[in-house]
């Protein structure tokens, strides 16, 4: 059904640099990376190894200093920042580490946020939309409740509901299991899975080691570059490893 | 409802108390803007509605020694450009109130069942006296306090003393409340007059102009006419005094009073327009994880904008509905109290409605131009800074602050102090703001103290340029010996002058006085003194050329308010000037400030005397008594009193220094206690700009709370580093405060000064204003900042570094 030779993150040759208090600091050295349609990929590194960056700049939120990424066919170094804001409500869903879900919104308002701001879906549909992706998740029930009422897994949950509002192109999650013990990281894991069979691209950045073989293609950083990958025309590529 | 308004409804409720905070502050503008308008705008409408109601007249024709009779004045109707005439009469007489003799005026009406000019409106007991009695105004009750139907002693000039009965109530718009002026006004028929002994008829003719909007000049234009037409019946003509048309005698006072309440309230919706953005910038800051969310589930900075400046203009609308509500009562509470010193009746009580235009206009467009920046700077935040916020502020000191790490040095700063100094200073444009904000609050407040003041000391004046204890005022011209004599009687007396006075005005071409007296004689007045040289009795500041000496001869300095009169005058001109309509010549050499005095010009005594054809006669008394307790001075101007009865010297009215500070205390009164009112406001609304700016300095540094708790500092450490923070924050703002409050009183009292009494209040600063300030920025420091150090004190160590 998905066409797994599509390429839908490409990044070319990139580098990003920041100025510090102790001068330029590269956080990203000549990255280049490409991520197929509905593949389930693991972003794997150090802290301050640069996954975090990359994964910014993958997603529109952070600019290389030099190179280009191309997402479904869009170059995004030719999007304004208001045009950025749009792509990404339109074809990202992110997944924060501490789950960011707004505390003066129900779980279902929530999730019916992102469809508000693009516009995506007519007014009439968002809730019943939002009340289908907290099924999918398995927390309809809490849909009417505010975040701080629900545990720790559930509010990830309905950041993943929530990170789905639009049908995006591709969900990035930024440790999405660094908050949650083993049993909902597991949960949480095999719902990336799901969405991933249902032809969704999930990149996700953890330390997780344990969950490894959930994984079909891992990317590894370490101080910048990508690590335990072939080196082809002078460009660092990333390890693929077919399950 | 969409699922962002929602949103911003529930972020509405969620913190009530800042959002009640930032409520009172845009509530606290609009409220005084309404308050000060509708007042403003009610007391205007009135004033003109009571003063015209009077009919008051354009001008009035004073003859001497003739009268107007009936038919004269039914000929006089038909005249070119007038719509009505009267006949009058009005008489500097006196009454005896417990001990002491106080000025009275009494009004000879034609005829009550059909009054035509200067109309006072009948309020109780008899509409038309009977023979002996009088109607008195309503505001004179406070004066003799006395009743209706009761009587006083009152003594005309040639008169004997007589008790008259008062039979009824008048409230006359035109006149000032009595109890300010310190004087009495009564309504008589003109057989009561002779009735008190007076042979005096109808001697003055006022006439009201057939064109309503018509000014002074044309107003003179048709007195002249007139004037001429009665000088070639016979009459002859003394004086003709025309007042501003259609202005209130009160009007320059009132004027001031409102134009200091309009400045201050525009001041205040400046300053809690400050605290709003302050506030804003706060709020902006606790919601930037938020906006970081936002904009990555697709929000663009300006669906972000648009979601808080809808948070403003929803908060706007509260606070500008409830300002609006709330003002409506404090005008009623302004223009009620206006309008009893101004002594109107309020026909109209209904507020305008382009007074709540105006406060619409200010309660939802300032806040918005003032949130625009912070509002702006938050939504347009990177997704990625909006996120990679941990709320530890990024600001640092900077290396260029080298005297604030020489003050660290200091051994004997504690260690919470240096810290406290670094984190005043950590974030220059908070800083800046909060200072601002102080700042204002304690200019305004000191301004108001300042300029009060400036009130009290230029009322003290009295005092520094008049060195008399009671001034008498005679009837007529009366030999010198004749005082001498009185004046050895009486001990206890220091020094004594003989000193002259006239009504005066500019010789025009006309043989007559022409004058801008009101109807009460006092407002509007112009006289010309002789003062016997040197005089020990008054010291007039010279503004320009000098004082008068023994040796000139047709010398005058003019007082302020008469080169006010006449303002192209300078040093070396000559003037005529009219005494008993004859004209006489002067030179002018100085021009002299001369506070709460009627336009005046000071000529020597010989020259008075020999300008008025009256050698070796004088008509008022200089008395300096050797004690200047109020008691002794009651004891002494009544034995001066008899003295000068035996003697046969009819007195027109004496006033005594303590009365004239009376009187002109009263006048100023509403002005001190409204800047108080204001001061207070102003010390309200700085007090609550501190709270917001410690609140967001609390809120930004929640990480940087828990880990000094994780590393050891105690609850207590942590409060009192808030608290030192704000005291440092409140003593700087005090420099600044005092530093523009001397700017703003030199300005305001200038302009106030200038509005009320044609005299600019000098600078002057009041050192209760600044110790007040002090104390106030000191324990509203501490108020101010206990509720976020408390709150600072109390984030425990795991909240704390969990924030995100």
């Amino acid at each position: 059904m998905n066409d797994r030779s599509e390429l839908v993150i490409e990044t070319r040759s990139i580098t990003k640099e920041y100025e510090t208090a102790n001068g330029l600091y590269r956080a990203l050295n000549n990255v280049s990376i490409g991520i197929h349609k509905g593949a389930l990929v693991a972003v794997t590194g150090k802290s301050g190894s640069g996954k975090s960056t990359l994964l910014n700049i993958i997603t529109g939120i952070d600019t290389p200093t030099a190179g280009n990424v191309v997402v479904g066919n869009i170059a995004l170094d030719q999007l304004s920042e208001s045009a950025l804001a749009t792509w990404r409500g339109n074809n990202v869903g992110i997944v924060f580490q501490f789950f960011q879900l707004l505390p003066t919104l129900t779980i279902a308002e929530n999730v019916m946020l992102p469809m508000d701001f693009c516009n995506t879906y007519p007014k009439r549909e968002r809730r019943d939309r939002a009340l289908s992706l907290l099924e999918l998740v398995g927390i309809v029930e809490q849909a009417d409740k505010f975040p701080s009422t629900l545990s720790g897994g559930q509010q990830q949950r309905a950041s993943i509901a929530r990170a789905m509002a639009n049908d995006p192109l591709f969900i990035v999650a930024d440790e999405p299991t660094g908050n949650l013990d083993s049993q909902n990281a597991e949960a949480i894991f095999h719902l990336f899975t799901q969405l991933a069979e249902n032809g969704k691209t999930v990149v996700v950045v953890t330390h997780e080691k344990d969950f490894a073989s959930y994984f079909e293609q891992r990317i590894h950083i370490a101080d910048g570059s990508i690590v335990d990958g072939a080196l082809d025309t002078g460009e660092q590529k990333a390890v693929t490893v077919k399950r | 409802m969409n699922t962002r308004i929602k949103k911003i409804f529930r972020d509405l409720t969620t913190d009530i108390p800042k959002n009640l905070m930032l409520i009172s502050a845009m509530m606290i503008g609009v409220f005084g803007i309404g308050a000060v308008l509708g007042g403003y705008a009610v007391l205007e409408r009135e004033m003109a509605k009571n003063y015209l109601s009077t009919n008051p007249a354009a001008a009035t024709i004073k003859a001497e020694g003739t009268f107007f009779t009936r038919e004269l004045i039914d000929s006089l109707r038909k005249f070119d450009g007038v719509r009505d005439v009267e006949r009058h009469a009005t008489i500097s007489a006196r009454m005896k109130i417990g001990g002491d003799w106080y000025p009275l005026l009494l009004f000879v009406i034609d005829d009550f069942s059909v009054p035509r000019t200067n109309i006072a409106f009948w309020q109780s007991g008899a509409a038309t006296p009977p023979l002996g009695s009088m109607l008195v105004e309503r505001t004179v009750y406070r004066v003799i306090q006395a009743s209706e139907g009761t009587e006083i002693v009152i003594k005309t000039p040639n008169g004997k003393q007589k008790a008259i009965r008062i039979s009824g109530t008048v409230h006359d718009p035109s006149l000032a409340p009595a109890w300010q002026e310190q004087t009495g006004y009564g309504y008589i028929t003109l057989s009561t007059l002779h009735w008190l002994g007076e042979i005096q008829e109808f001697d003055e003719l006022r006439f009201t102009a057939a064109q309503p909007e018509i000014e002074r000049e044309d107003i003179g234009r048709t007195a002249k006419k007139i004037a001429a037409w009665l000088t070639r019946k016979g009459f002859a003509i003394h004086e003709v005094q025309i007042p501003p048309p259609r202005k209130h005698p009160h009007q320059g006072q009132m004027n001031a009073v409102l134009s200091l309440f309009t400045i201050f309230s525009f001041m205040v919706l400046v300053l809690s327009s400050i605290l709003v953005a302050s506030s804003f910038a706060t709020l902006m800051v606790k919601q930037i994880r938020e906006i970081g969310v936002m904009k990555t589930i697709g929000a663009n900075s300006r669906q972000i904008a648009g979601l808080y400046l809808l948070m403003v203009v929803l908060l706007s609308i509260i606070a500008t509905g409830m300002g609006i509500v709330l003002s409506r009562f404090a005008a009623a509470v302004l223009y009620s109290n206006i309008s009893v010193l101004l002594n109107l009746r309020i026909f109209d009580p209904s507020i305008p409605w382009w007074v709540m235009g105006v406060q619409a206009a200010a309660g939802l467009l300032i806040p918005l131009a003032a949130v625009a920046f912070p509002v702006l700077r938050g939504s347009r935040i990177t997704v990625r800074k909006a996120i990679d916020n941990y709320g530890i502020s990024t600001a640092t000191t900077s290396s260029g602050n080298a005297w604030l790490a020489t003050i660290s040095q200091w051994t004997m700063m504690g260690e919470t102090f240096v810290l406290s100094l670094r984190n005043t200073f950590r974030d220059r444009s908070r800083l800046m703001l909060t200072l601002g904000l102080l700042s204002a609050g304690g200019a305004m407040f000191m301004t108001s103290m300042n300029v009060s003041k400036a009130w009290d000391n230029s009322l003290g004046k009295i005092t520094q340029q008049r060195f008399y204890d009671l001034d008498v005022r005679l009837h007529h011209f009366v030999p010198t010996v004749n005082a001498d004599s009185v004046i050895k009687g009486i001990t206890g007396i220091r020094s004594a002058e003989r000193w002259g006075y006239s009504s005066t005005s500019y010789v025009l071409d006309v043989p007559y006085d022409i004058v801008q007296t009101y109807p009460d004689k006092g407002h509007g007045s112009f006289q010309i003194v002789g003062v016997p040289l040197p005089t020990s009795m008054i010291s007039l500041p010279i503004i320009e050329g000098r004082w008068l000496n023994a040796k000139d001869s047709g010398a005058v300095v003019l007082n302020h308010i008469a080169h006010a009169l006449s303002p192209s005058l300078k040093i070396g001109d000559s003037i005529r000037l009219s005494i008993d309509a004859k004209p006489t010549s002067w030179k002018i050499v100085g021009f002299a400030e001369d506070l709460y005095s009627p336009a005046t010009a000071y000529v020597s005594m010989p020259a008075f005397q020999s300008a008025a054809c009256v050698p070796d006669r004088f008509n008022m008394l200089k008395l300096a008594f050797a004690g200047r307790e109020n008691a002794g001075i009651a004891e002494k101007t009544r034995l001066i009193e008899e003295a000068l009865a035996m003697n046969n010297v009819s007195v027109q009215q004496n006033i005594s220094a303590v009365l004239f500070r009376n009187a002109i205390s009263e006048h100023m009164g509403v002005l001190v206690n409204s800047l108080l009112a204001m001061a207070i406001l102003m010390a309200l609304v700085g007090a609550l700009g501190l709270t917001s700016t410690m609140s967001m300095n609390i809120l930004e540094r929640k990480r940087e709370i828990g880990v000094m708790r994780a590393i050891g500092a105690s609850p207590k450490t942590i409060s009192n580093l808030v608290l030192v923070e704000g005291l440092i924050a409140g003593i700087m703002s005090i420099f600044f405060a005092f530093f523009f409050s001397l700017i703003l009183s030199f300005y305001l009292g200038e302009f106030i000064g200038s509005m009320a009494f044609r005299s600019p209040l000098s600078l002057t600063v009041s050192q209760p204003g600044i110790f007040l300030w002090i104390i106030i920025i000191l324990f509203g420091s501490l108020a101010a900042t206990y509720f976020p150090a408390r709150s600072a004190s109390r984030i425990t160590t795991r909240e704390a570094l969990a924030y995100e």
